[in-house]
């Protein structure tokens, strides 16, 4: 029995097991399921599953390049400083300091009235974005930050490298089917990580973060 | 170390009424009075039959300072992720069709969830940190628009 799994979102086709919700039965073949199947998290094609091998390797390393060594760190944007700011009032939640959350919410809210929104904006902008950090930005760190042995640092990147890959295909979907991708299902996003799941029902936990699917989100419809 | 209570998890068996002995367990907001909290005493903690109660550090100790490459790789990305929720906040704003937007809603919340996490790495987790601290007096040592809340961070800066 083999184990097969997603490249964009780690989920494992397991042939020993099957999956029960799509009534592919325990001991199904890989060859024998369908050739449109697709991810039941993030729609990739069948073909594009890797089996699964104990040194299972996803992100070839590249070579560093040292493009600038200048020291000084730039200045944060104001899109940055929402950012930013929100992440410190959630900080000061879990330190139970409610009022320095306060005020740390404020401040990210007045600074994400003052972003820019006078730019064109289309899906195929942010997946212009998203192929760059998936092409370099994202490999760029990896090498860095495995030098320095930052593992929450690595963390972010192995997490925020998964959604990044959803987020791409989920935009690559809408490009294909348009409105009709959304049109009578759901999609959800995970509070903690961002993974982004579209479908009837969340998944019982985040594939990305694993956290219980009590923290992902459902994205309305207005 | 003083007592917090996680109001979620709270069951209001309230047995932390009867074994604080200085009464900081009895407030209106559901939060556990620190100014009254006895350092360590921890009676509530082992009392709360629903773990409801912890301790937490007054003083949270100095972070570990980033190396400036790491630093600059994290904000590269923090860079294209808020350019990238700001350009679904475009989208939100300038659609007319509901699943458009609902859409780019999905991905403005994804992104913002990114930029912080990496900005957190970048060394902004804590926020007491001298990071932090230097990043707000940044804001008040810069020229700002009219309407920049001054009296925010200067608050902040007082009671962080
Ligand atoms: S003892 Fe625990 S459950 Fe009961 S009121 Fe106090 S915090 Fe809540
Ligand atoms: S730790 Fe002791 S003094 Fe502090 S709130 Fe709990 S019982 Fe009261
Ligand atoms: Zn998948
Ligand atoms: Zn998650």
């Amino acid at each position: 029995m083999k184990k097969y799994i997603c490249p964009i979102c780690s989920f494992t086709y397991d042939e020993a097991v099957g999956i029960e919700e799509e009534n592919i039965k325990r001991e199904t073949k890989w060859e024998d399921i369908p050739s449109e199947w697709v991810c039941p998290l993030c729609a990739t094609n069948r073909v594009d599953f890797l089996e699964e091998k104990s040194d299972i390797k996803l992100n070839e390393q590249v070579s560093f390049s040292k493009e600038d060594e200048a020291n000084t760190l730039r200045v944060l944007s104001i899109e940055e400083m929402s950012a930013l700011c929100s992440n410190l009032s959630k900080g000061c939640e879990k330190q139970y300091r409610d009022e320095e959350a306060n005020l740390f919410k404020q401040l990210s809210e007045y600074f994400k009235n003052k972003g820019d929104f006078t730019k064109d904006a289309t899906f195929s902008d942010l997946s212009n974005f998203l192929q760059k950090d998936l092409d370099t930005n994202y490999k760029n760190a990896k090498n860095v930050i495995t030098k320095s042995n930052d593992r929450g640092a690595l963390r972010a990147l192995v997490w925020g490298e998964k959604v990044t890959r959803i987020l791409s295909s989920v935009i690559n979907r809408y490009d294909k089917k348009k409105n009709e991708l959304l049109e009578n299902t759901n999609i959800y996003v995970c509070e903690i990580c961002g993974f982004v799941y579209i479908g009837e029902k969340a998944p019982k936990i985040c594939p990305v973060c694993k956290v219980p699917n009590m923290k992902i989100a459902q994205v309305k419809r207005r | 170390m003083h007592a917090v209570r996680n109001i979620r998890l709270c069951t209001k068996d309230c047995l932390c009424l009867y074994v604080c002995p200085t009464g900081a367990t009895d407030t209106e907001s559901g939060q556990i009075d620190a100014t009254k909290c006895i350092s360590g005493c921890r009676a509530c903690v082992d009392a709360c039959p629903s773990h409801a109660i912890f301790l937490i550090p007054d003083e949270y100790p100095l972070q570990q300072k980033k190396t400036n490459d790491v630093e600059k790789a994290l904000l590269t990305l923090s860079e294209s992720k808020t350019r990238q929720e700001q350009l679904a906040l475009t989208i939100i704003k300038t659609s007319d069709d509901p699943i458009v937007r609902q859409l780019a809603q999905a991905l403005s919340m994804s992104n913002r969830l990114l930029a912080e996490d990496v900005l957190r790495e970048a060394g902004y987790m804590l926020p007491q940190s001298q990071n932090v601290k230097d990043f707000l007096q940044s804001l008040l040592d810069t020229p700002q628009p009219e309407d920049f809340p001054i009296e925010i961070v200067e608050k902040l800066l007082n009671i962080l």
